[in-house]
């Protein structure tokens, strides 16, 4: 049996008479999800200024393409061509090492994400489970892999050997620690409610009620939490221009900026469907009778949702101040996670009963 | 199945090497979370897919981030290189031992009774009917790891929930105590008058 067979068949493949994919569809669905992730990740950017320059009463990007809309193709061609220029003082193998894992980590997260419901007996008794790995303990993975993104802004600020950029390393790191366990508290609501890590079945167990109605504060603290996690403002400490220069890429210009540039977005992606799976139906319609359309669609439409939420938040509101950012995680975040802990439990307990 | 494995174990051990070797107390810690993660990754592949996410969220992700955050707050210079002397020829020769004994444990199986305790964990995972079941580490087959339900959320939540209530209840004291302790030690003292 061949190395990555045994990896598809069972390793990482769980859940008993599940066929595993073969290797080629597993390589076909990865590609397409790193493609589709580079490419939005792309126009997010393009999405960003054009809602900035709304909310500040400006057009925003309009100048290449219809609406501005080949503005990130403009601007991927300029990191491209642009110098790489790099402190001398670097650390050579980590300088390299933060910005490819920033990458890697922000799109491993959504190996296991699923964008819709899985075909049943598609050729020979094979199910076409629409993530590229079908994990047992998906959201303990997403948590995993979320959690080693922290390396990749410390190791970046660190390697460039400069003060602004150590700072921005250090906080994010201090940060990102504080808020994986408000985070990783909000999502164990959903858990006890539906008694599985396998995301597919989270999903499938909101057929009659999203649970952000079941779970309000769990949604909030976890949508909170994450955006705290993703590093953008008004918890972008890492990298508030008017205390660190640019934080942990200061020292960073062309391709390798572009790639914690790249990893930021993706981030912010991975966080809202994470959000979506979790809270808000996955790819179930709002209603019944709109079930005609595909599960990807409503999927797609609704991390969009989100995403333009993520935005709005940033454009709108200041940046805390580093204490108060401690405090709110936790003084706030996390008694209240465990209180969401409790009440959840009880109720399941009560009902079981 | 066997190559992976084999080809993880190395690359385990070579993260396991640069903590020793590295000069730089980065590199270090850095080596020890590859070593970790390889570590992990074996796991998973022995289908224990509870222990491969704790692996990476406690050591990984949360445990080594505060070790690299200390260093890199606390900056220490590079250290010298170990000095070959005779206590480092003495641990290399005790280290030495030790693993070829743990290495011909596996190999010659260990036996486990069913009355026995540990077997009573241990032997989810395998014929635990037999009343001597002889296992050897080396020669497990895929049939072998796709049947164990030993390292799933189920089983590990429902062993540490029943057999091991009392051991989990007191390690999670001992958290709190230690916990307890790091913020006395940590705390602000109070000025006094009397130094002055």
């Amino acid at each position: 049996m061949k190395a990555s067979q045994y990896l598809l068949d069972s390793g990482l493949r769980v859940g008993n008479g599940v066929a595993a994919d073969p290797v080629l569809v597993f390589a076909v669905k990865a590609a397409i999800v790193v493609l589709g992730l580079t490419l939005a990740a792309a126009f997010l950017t393009w999405a960003e200024r054009k809602v900035a320059g709304r909310i500040q009463l400006r057009y925003g990007p309009n100048r290449v393409g219809p609406y501005g809309l080949f503005q990130p193709i403009a601007d991927v061609l300029k990191l491209l061509f642009k110098e790489n220029l790099a402190p001398a003082t670097r650390d050579k193998l980590l300088f390299l090492v933060g910005p490819s894992l920033a990458v890697g980590t922000a799109i491993l997260a959504f190996a296991v994400i699923p964008l819709s419901a899985v075909n049943h007996g598609i050729g020979a008794g094979y199910d076409l489970h629409w993530d590229i790995s079908h994990l047992n303990i998906g959201l303990l993975f997403i948590l995993a892999v979320t959690s080693l993104g922290a390396y990749s802004i410390f190791l970046g600020g660190w390697s460039a050997n400069s003060k602004y950029s150590l700072l921005g390393g250090l906080r994010s790191t201090a940060q990102l620690i504080s808020y994986e366990m408000a985070v990783s508290f909000s999502l164990i609501g959903v858990v006890i409610l539906t008694g599985s890590l396998d995301l597919e079945k989270i999903v499938t167990q909101q057929n009659h009620a999203w649970f952000v109605v079941m779970q309000p504060l769990a949604f909030l603290l976890y949508f909170t939490g994450a955006l705290a996690e993703t590093n953008r403002a008004p918890f972008d400490l890492p990298e508030a221009e008017q205390e660190l220069v640019a934080g942990y890429h200061t020292e960073y210009s062309s391709l390798r900026f572009g790639l914690y540039f790249l990893g930021e977005y993706v981030n912010v992606i991975t966080v809202c469907a994470i959000a979506t799976t979790l809270f808000l139906g996955g790819w179930l319609p709002i209603v019944p009778f709109l079930s005609f359309i595909p599960g990807v669609l409503w999927f797609i439409g609704k991390v969009a949702v989100l995403i333009l939420v993520v935005m709005w938040i940033r454009w709108t509101l200041p940046r805390l101040r580093y204490d108060r950012l401690m405090s709110l995680g936790w003084k706030v975040l996390l008694p209240l996670g465990l209180l969401n802990i409790v009440i959840t439990g009880a109720v399941v307990a009560f009902q079981a009963a | 199945m066997t190559a992976l494995i084999i080809v993880v174990g190395i690359l385990a051990v070579v993260g396991a090497v640069g903590v020793v070797l590295s000069t730089q107390p980065l590199y270090s810690a850095l080596s020890l979370v590859f070593s970790i993660g390889m570590l992990a990754i074996l796991y998973l592949i022995l289908n224990a897919q509870l222990l491969f996410a704790v692996q990476l969220i406690v050591y990984a992700g949360a445990v080594m981030v505060l070790f690299v955050f200390i260093i890199a707050l606390l900056n220490p210079k590079a250290e010298d290189r170990p000095i070959l002397d005779v206590r480092a020829v003495v641990a290399f020769v005790a280290v030495i031992t030790i693993t070829a004994a743990l290495f011909a444990t596996a190999h010659n199986g260990i036996t486990y009774s069913g009355s026995n305790f540990r077997g009573a964990v241990v032997g989810a995972s395998h014929n635990d009917q037999d009343p001597a079941y002889t296992k050897h580490a080396f020669d497990f087959k895929p049939a072998d790891v796709n049947s164990g339900q030993a390292g799933n959320v189920q089983t590990v939540g429902g062993q540490l929930f029943t057999v091991f209530l009392l051991p989990f209840e007191i390690t999670s004291l001992l958290l709190l105590v230690a916990a307890i302790g790091a913020v006395y030690l940590t705390r602000r003292v109070p000025k006094t008058e009397v130094d002055t």
